[in-house]
């Protein structure tokens, strides 16, 4: 790809208190793609995004949007430079209706005409939003929050959505139907994406790139087709069955990252 | 113990009775000549006393002499009731345990040859072993090792029974052919209700010279080979090692390298048991740092990539403390790299500088050291590789006395070592007491001594190639001896490299200067019937991480770390630096990093894990081919 990448980070190291929970990652995000990072509690993947959208601010490194330096800034300057953090677990105001929730999300627009359109785009995306449009979102179920929480997102026209764990809590079905809209978001609308996850075949399957994070670190990269052909992201996050003569085994092969 | 003519005059050597003049035969430690007689007689005088401790739900717990004589009795008691006969092999593939000594003290007691299998080895490896070997029993540490033998498509029918120290995941295993060893020390008690005296008699009806181990080398051409190493082998590297190394009955220790390496296997094994010291089993391979620190031996021997392992550790942290802290370190370090220069150069140390160091000692260094569990350490060895001169002044400068041993499995394992009031740098020592070492014409190093081994297993003609016509071991390494003795590796033989010009170059030496860089951990050096030389390079993951971030250059995972240009270059410098120091001829023209990160899994890599050039040749074909074409 010889265009510059939307958002590179480099060499990024985040510390919480003494602990230092990042250990020099290093990432592109291209326009128009989607780019999922996967590992297992405790990697780092949610302090990154947050070190990303300004929550959290980096000791060393640099995070590069649209070829400027963002990192240590304010989160609302980052959120005004189009990037949007849809948090872990929704997150969402619950004594607000579902409308107040999305309004809140252009709270930096004052367009009114397009504001109204992109709520349409999001209602038409997501109807059981525009069902419940007057309903307090404390109220909504666990996926319709989620929804909620990437429609309030999308009120901002992000250039870049970053999203925590979009599958957490919710019932298999309700990850395919989510994951599906996110496609189509990422086709028909051209958001760029860059998620975290613990489920790893939902992120595989949805992303054009991905990247495993372990203990702070990058420890493999590439297109999500060669991600999912490698025999570690097999048995180690795809749950491949490594058969034995025996018939059952509880050992696993010591991780190469090839 | 066997009776002999006349005994020969003996000596008392840090509380062990040995042989006054070494060398000789029969070879005496405190009036045994096998090695299961030595351990009886240490059961018998020390046997409440601590022999090992293994740690367990966190805790180090003890286990005694008396402890370890039971259950190496019932192991060799029940591999009787089991069928095995005097000289037949057992095979033990597990990391290292308490369990491990215990076979093999319970295998060689019974009369059997003990051999050890490494945990990296791969199925068709095993295969292999057990095959050539003729094996009759094998111990297994745990499923995932079991699995493996499961693997081999016939089963290894030759392998009578399997006996697994770890029940977990193996409950469901319902077959007369595997046992777990809580039943086999069973059935070694009710055989030794039978016949109370029977591995007693077993163990006086071994002589000196029967064989006693067999340990696989990983040759770096071809199926590996099984060395045979007599009890006396042994004994005689024990008696050796008695004179030339520092240990005595209150040694602690640490074990952790693989037992199956005869570097190992007499550190953690024969030489404590000659000592009496205590060993102390390091969890795992991974918590080797920390079971250092909470052990704090008083001896410790390891491959350079540990030592190397542990100085890049002190200077991550030392640029991670305080700017106080920075400072103090670079000062203290400064002070004992001038004190370092002026011992290792035999000359005096200045009376002001003695002082200085004195003061830093105790602000700084001393604290290093008791954080790195050093602060006990009468001395460090290493051996099994070439070790960095600058490392090892580096060591002696925070006050750690690392010196250099050489040795090889067809030695027992113990030829030369620098000693502490003997120690000249960049040689890999003076030849032990008992052991002789001279340079043959072609520049071969050779050795005599008691502790030469028996020969390859059913295999003649190597061991015939091993020896030379006046019966000396030719170790296959090229080198040097000084005027006064101390010894000087520069090569290998067999890798001698004779370029298209004709020149002949020995690899090892390039290879080595190499190594001391802390950014490349291996390296092959290639060239043989081609224009010039090149080299392929393993990069050190931990320090080349670190270089890159310090300097900003954004990298993912191993391979694109390899490929960054930033690395590249500061390869291609140090490459260039090392390129000073040699002949035209022998300049690296081009080199190319290996871009997957191996592990010892990998054939390319032996257990210690160095590059095998055949494999390294062979796998990397493409990088080689893309540098001469």
């Amino acid at each position: 790809m010889a265009e510059a990448p939307l958002l590179q980070i480099r060499n990024l190291e985040t510390y919480y208190g003494p602990i230092m929970a990042i250990r020099g990652v290093s990432l592109e995000v291209h326009t128009g793609r989607v780019v999922s990072v996967l590992g297992a509690n405790g990697a780092g993947k949610t302090t990154l995004l947050k070190t990303i959208s300004g929550i959290m601010d980096p000791e060393k490194g640099q995070i590069l949007f649209e070829g400027r330096e963002i990192q240590g800034r304010e989160p609302h300057h980052i959120v005004r430079a189009g990037i949007v953090h849809v948090p872990e677990g929704r997150e969402v105001f619950p004594l607000l209706t579902v409308e107040e929730n999305l309004a809140l999300g252009a709270y930096t627009r004052n367009d009114r005409a397009a504001i109204a359109h992109d709520r349409d785009l999001v209602f038409s995306y997501f109807p059981i939003l525009a069902e419940r449009r007057r309903q307090e979102a404390g109220t909504l179920s666990g996926g319709q929050q989620q929804m909620l929480a990437i429609g309030r997102g999308l009120m901002l026209r992000p250039r870049i959505m970053l999203l925590d764990e979009p599958s957490l809590g919710l019932s298999p079905l309700l990850v395919q139907e989510i994951f599906t809209i996110l496609r189509r978001l990422n086709r028909d609308v051209g958001v760029t994406m860059m998620l975290v996850e613990q489920n790893a075949k939902a992120a595989l399957d949805l992303a054009d790139d991905g990247y495993v994070m372990e203990l702070g670190r990058i420890v493999m990269s590439g297109t999500a087709s060669r991600l999912k052909e490698s025999e570690d992201i097999k048995n180690f996050y795809l749950g491949a069955h490594q058969a034995s003569e025996r018939g059952e085994r509880r050992w696993k092969k010591k991780k190469t990252w090839r | 113990m066997n009776k002999y003519v006349t005994t020969p005059e003996q000596t008392v050597v840090r509380g062990v009775t040995v042989n006054a003049i070494p060398g000789q035969r029969p070879v005496l430690i405190d009036g045994c000549d096998t090695i299961p007689a030595l351990f009886r007689d240490r059961a018998r005088t020390y046997g409440p006393a601590t022999a090992h401790r293994e740690k367990k739900l966190g805790i180090w717990r003890s286990r005694s002499w008396n402890d370890y004589w039971n259950h190496a009795k019932w192991i060799g008691l029940a591999l009787h009731h089991l069928g095995l006969k005097r000289g037949e092999v057992v095979s033990i593939l597990s990391e290292d345990r308490k369990e491990w000594l215990y076979c093999d003290m319970g295998i060689q007691g019974i009369g059997g040859v003990s051999s050890g299998i490494y945990t990296t080895d791969s199925a068709s490896q095993l295969e292999y072993i057990l095959k050539d070997s003729d094996s009759r029993f094998l111990f297994v540490e745990n499923e995932e090792q079991l699995d493996k033998l499961l693997e081999i498509p016939d089963g290894a029918p030759g392998v009578s029974k399997v006996i697994y120290f770890e029940r977990e995941g193996l409950h469901e295993l319902n077959d007369p052919r595997f046992i777990f060893i809580d039943d086999l020390y069973e059935i070694g008690r009710a055989q030794e209700a039978e016949t109370p005296d029977l591995f007693d008699r077993a163990i006086d009806e071994t002589r000196p010279g029967d064989l006693a181990l067999l340990i696989y080398t990983s040759g770096t051409t071809g199926m590996p080979k099984g060395a045979m190493l007599s009890h006396e082998n042994i004994l005689a590297a024990c008696e050796s090692g008695l004179r030339a190394l520092p240990s005595d009955s209150d040694t602690e220790q640490l074990c952790f390298l693989p037992l199956c390496h005869i570097l190992e296997r007499d550190a953690s094994i024969y030489f404590p048991l000659t000592v009496r010291a205590t060993v102390n089993f390091a969890e795992s391979p991974e918590t080797v740092f920390d079971n250092l620190r909470e052990v704090s031996p008083h001896v410790f021997t390891a491959v350079p990539r540990v030592w190397e392992k542990i100085y890049s550790r002190v200077t991550i942290l030392a640029q991670d403390a305080t700017a106080i802290g920075r400072l103090a370190f670079r000062l203290s370090l400064r002070c004992g790299m001038k004190r370092a220069e002026a011992q290792l150069a035999g000359k005096p140390v200045p009376a002001l500088l003695a002082a200085e160091y004195w003061v830093w000692d105790i602000l700084v260094l001393r604290n290093l050291r008791r954080l790195l569990g050093l602060d006990r350490l009468r001395q460090g060895t290493s051996g099994a590789a070439p070790i960095s001169p600058a490392l090892l002044k580096w060591y002696h400068a925070i006050g750690v006395q690392l010196l250099e041993g050489y040795g090889m499995t067809e030695n027992a394992g113990l030829a030369s070592v620098n000693r502490l009031d003997a120690n000249r740098q960049g040689s890999v020592g003076q030849a032990v007491p008992g052991v002789e070492i001279r340079i043959a014409e072609d520049g071969e190093v050779q050795t005599y001594g008691l502790n030469n081994f028996m020969g390859y297993w059913r295999n003649e003609e190597k061991t015939a190639e091993t020896y030379t016509e006046d019966g000396w071991l030719r170790t296959g390494d090229v080198g040097e001896l000084d005027d006064q003795g101390f010894l000087r590796i520069t090569g290998r033989l067999k890798d001698i490299i004779i370029t298209a010009g004709g020149k002949n170059i020995t690899p090892a030496e390039i290879e080595s200067r190499l190594k001391f860089s802390h950014f490349i951990s291996d390296a092959v050096i290639i060239g043989d019937r081609r224009k010039f030389l090149t080299a392929l390079i393993m990069i050190d993951q931990e320090n080349v991480e670190k270089f890159a971030q310090d300097r900003k250059v954004p990298f993912s995972d191993f391979a694109s770390l390899c490929r960054a240009p930033e690395v590249v270059e500061m390869i291609r410098a140090e490459v260039e630096q090392v390129n000073r120091e040699f002949a035209r001829v022998e300049q690296i023209k081009d080199f190319r990093l290996i871009d997957v990160l191996l592990t010892a899994e990998d054939e390319e890599l032996t257990a210690t894990m160095k590059l095998r050039r055949s494999f390294v040749e062979k796998k990397h074909k493409a990088l080689i081919d893309d540098m001469y074409a």
